[in-house]
């Protein structure tokens, strides 16, 4: 701890603290605009500028470590000065007029720091030299003419999200932003996640869906958590009288810090489905609107005489983007009080039900997801991570400028292979003869035949398992979907090899609440068989053409969903439920944090949530339900511990 | 002693700022007790008394030769110059223009525009020349900024109530806004 005197307040920080930050503890305000806490300090805007006992010119306090008995001060008239001197500068780069610019009111820091520093005008008049403006992205605007040269997008881009797409280019007035070399961002390896547009201080990075929709004054904002994919990613939803207007990232939330990929910050934006306002009912061979009643009751017709009956009644489905309640009320009317043998969801346990094998003989196995951040080698197996559960993929990009080794493992060229060094494309469904040649090279054993049936030469696979040997913190993350007839051998191999290196393993499995089905044991490969009612609880979800198969034949279908979908067309019932910004319920993250979804917008009038529609259904068979999800998750062992 | 005299004129602007002042509604009795008003858009007096007046107000940014001359005479007659608006303050609005040439501008205006048939760029040597959109402050000297597109009503308030009892309004907090 070093002692330090910030304008006449005194007080000990732990070495190494900048003297923002020290600032930030002694309650004293330093205007910012480079700076942004979720980013390496900078020193670029220079408008931190303090004074410093002893020191011959003023100094920035974003990059300034402090000192033992240091004195600084943050208010004189030399300070003040040197402010409101670096704001005139930048009002006079570039065009920095309020009136017409998107986020002048309450979201411009440029603007802000200028009031707080009472200033009415600037003394300095632009050069009015234009810059372009980059509209080539389908989701935002980079409009040149508003950007201060902060960097905290290239920062954001690189030290966040390890894409290295923004960067500078030219020098001094010339300075522009670019993508990659100088290309349109829409046509660069810009992948969309929106970062560097949450990040902006000023309008240079305008959101195409939130432009002039409302600012911070005008809308509501509630936390929530992203329900996209499973890893959890806290998410703030901006709305204004019951219009989403934006999706960021939440600063402050442990799994993500802030990052959202395209699925969570840009996808529920670009919803184009027709949504369904009211139950329909087939008659006479077409879909007609109806009543919860009405609709209701051929429900109940049909599925009462039903009840019982293990093989030859209900076929039942449900979506792993429900809530945990959800799930649980739906196991307890379908296994429970119906006694189907043939209860799911729309994961069928893809991702999830070998791991339940495996953890029932030998308890949870796998890690947290971030333990990404510490890891010092990782390798990554059956997945794309810049493909799905993208954010995962950022922890391990931005890990590989530490210098740490990461190795994915595909089919084909993935988009990591321009990150990493180490990209190995294997033959397809040979991940059991990669991993256990693998196995072999770390224990010295001749390894040619099974390489050569993986397609990796033994040079290839000497080099991975050098680095995997040499590492004392390697993470192996993975995706149990390996080829099916190999499936179980594959991960106990993945598991006997990470047990060898003392490796953690992290397998993101699939869609927001895959977790919690998977604990409900609502993992079975759906088959129709001689059901003669199938029950489908597909929430805000899209059916995939695999489930549209399997459903072809379905004597009676009744489907809960909030869009028309192909499923919808094919259903006898429809009832129409809230999408998963219309309700509040609990959601298991794959790495077993139970985590709440917050309601943040009013569903349409006569649209119900997935869990009012079960417990009128479980209310209709007469059957009490129990609303314990979160012990009924905890029943079974789980392949990681659930908080 | 008598009432200070105020004058106040409109160049390149919207009228906008003068229309928020008339939005101080009945407040601008209050105003009127403290002061006098003289020349201005809304009243028949075009141009500050030539023995002066106290306050001067000027609406817009100075984009022609005739604006330029409008506020040098202002300035030359009132002893405090205030820049109403973020056009005197900044160039505001018709400053976009200014990231085109004046031919361009002129161009798209006279000859341009989609519902123009047969037009051209006027040449009477009676116009006033165009020039850049400019602050005020770049042209004569400014004493009091008030920024905002338009300033609020309760701002024009503050500063004239303020300058009427012979105080230098200061704009800050709530007050300051550049829209």
């Amino acid at each position: 701890m070093v002692k330090v005197k910030i304008d006449e307040k005194e007080l000990e920080v732990p070495e190494g603290t900048t003297v923002l930050n020290a600032a930030r503890l002694a309650d004293i305000e330093i205007p910012t605009l480079c700076d942004h806490p979720a980013l390496e300090p900078y020193g670029g805007c220079r408008i931190c500028l303090v004074e410093v006992e002893g020191a011959r010119t003023l100094q920035p306090a974003c990059t300034l470590p402090v000192f033992d008995k240091m004195v600084i001060k943050t208010q004189t008239d030399k300070v003040k000065e040197a402010r409101k001197f670096v704001l005139s500068m930048i009002f006079s780069e570039r065009n920095h007029f309020c009136p017409y610019c998107q986020v002048s009111g309450t979201d411009c820091e440029l603007q802000n720091a200028a009031y707080a520093e009472g200033m009415t005008h600037w003394p300095i008049q632009p050069n009015w030299q234009p810059y372009p403006v980059d509209a080539s992205h389908p989701y935002f605007v980079l409009e040149h003419n508003r950007c201060i040269l902060c960097r905290r997008c290239v920062r954001a881009c690189a030290e966040l999200v390890g894409n290295y797409t923004l960067g500078m280019e030219e020098r001094g007035s010339n300075t522009i932003l670019i993508a990659d070399l100088g290309v349109p961002l829409g046509s660069s390896s810009c992948i969309s996640c929106g970062v560097c547009v949450q990040i902006c201080p000023t309008g240079a990075l305008i959101d195409r869906w939130s432009a002039y929709r409302g600012q911070t004054k005008d809308v509501t904002t509630t936390k929530s958590i992203c329900v996209g994919c499973s890893l959890g990613c806290g998410i703030e939803v901006i709305h204004r009288d019951n219009n989403l207007i934006k999706i960021n990232g939440d600063w402050d939330a442990p799994i993500n810090g802030g990052v959202l990929c395209d699925v969570g910050r840009f996808l529920p934006m670009d919803e184009k489905r027709s949504r369904i306002v009211t139950p329909l009912v087939r008659k006479n061979g077409a879909l007609k609107a109806s009543t919860w009643d009405e609709a209701l009751r051929v429900v109940m017709d049909k599925l009462n005489p039903l009840v019982g009956k293990k093989d030859d009644g209900v076929a039942s489905i449900i979506s792993t983007r429900l809530p945990a309640e959800a799930l649980f009320y739906f196991k307890q009317i379908f296994k429970e009080k119906i006694n189907s043998d043939m209860v799911t969801s729309t994961e069928e346990g893809r991702y999830t039900a070998v791991l339940s094998e495996i953890a029932a003989d030998k308890g949870s196995f796998e890690s947290k997801l971030s333990e990404i951040s510490n890891a010092d080698a990782v390798l990554t197996i059956g997945l794309d991570l810049t493909k799905d559960h993208q954010v995962a993929g950022f922890f391990v990009k931005r890990i590989i400028p530490k210098g740490v080794n990461v190795i994915p493992v595909s089919y084909e060229a993935s988009g990591m292979d321009g990150f990493t060094p180490y990209s190995t494309v294997i033959n397809r469904s040979t991940d059991l003869e990669f991993l256990q040649a693998l196995d072999a090279e770390i224990d010295g054993k001749d390894v040619s035949s099974l390489a050569s049936k993986a397609g990796v030469s033994v040079d290839q696979l000497a080099q991975i398992a050098e680095i995997l040997r040499k590492a004392e913190s390697s993470v192996f993350v993975y995706d149990a979907e390996f080829d099916s007839k190999k499936k179980k051998e594959t991960i106990a191999t993945l598991i006997k090899l990470a047990e060898k290196i003392n490796a953690k393993l992290i397998s993101p499995k699939g869609k927001a609440n895959s977790l919690a089905a998977e604990q409900l044991r609502l993992n079975k490969s759906f088959e129709l068989n001689g059901h003669q009612a199938v029950f489908v609880a597909l929430g805000d979800e899209e059916p995939s053409q695999n489930l549209l198969k399997k459903l072809d034949n379905s004597p009676f279908l009744v489907v809960m969903a909030s869009y028309e979908s192909a499923l919808t067309a094919k259903a006898d019932v429809v009832l129409p439920v809230a999408n998963w910004l219309e309700y509040s319920g609990n959601y298991v993250t794959s790495d077993g944090q139970v985590q709440k979804a917050n309601k943040s917008l009013q569903a349409p009038a006569d649209v119900k949530t997935s869990e009012e529609v079960l417990l009128e259904i479980a209310d209709r068979l007469r059957m009490v339900i129990n609303p314990l999800w979160n012990k009924a998750i905890k029943m079974e062992t789980s392949v990681i511990e659930i908080d | 002693m008598s009432k200070p005299k105020i004058a106040t004129d409109w160049m390149a602007g919207c009228a906008g700022c003068h229309m928020s002042l008339l939005d101080i509604d009945e407040r601008i009795l209050q105003v009127l007790d403290l002061v006098e008003l003289r020349a201005s858009p809304i009243t028949d007096l075009k141009e500050a008394d030539e023995t002066g007046v106290a306050v001067g107000v000027l609406e817009g940014g100075i984009n022609n030769s005739a604006n330029e001359h409008q506020a040098k005479l202002m300035r030359s007659r009132c002893k405090i110059l205030v820049a109403l608006g973020d056009c005197a303050v900044f160039g505001g609005v018709p400053a976009m223009r200014n990231f085109f040439t004046i031919e361009e501008t002129l161009k798209r205006a006279y000859v341009d525009t989609e519902s123009t048939v047969d037009g051209f760029i006027p040449t009477d040597p009676e116009l006033a020349v165009p020039t850049k959109v400019r602050a005020v402050s770049e042209v004569v000297p400014v004493d009091i900024h008030v920024p905002g597109c338009p300033p609020s009503a309760d701002v024009i308030f503050h500063v004239l109530s303020e300058l009427a009892q012979g105080r230098i309004p200061e704009i800050k907090d709530d007050n300051l806004h550049w829209h």
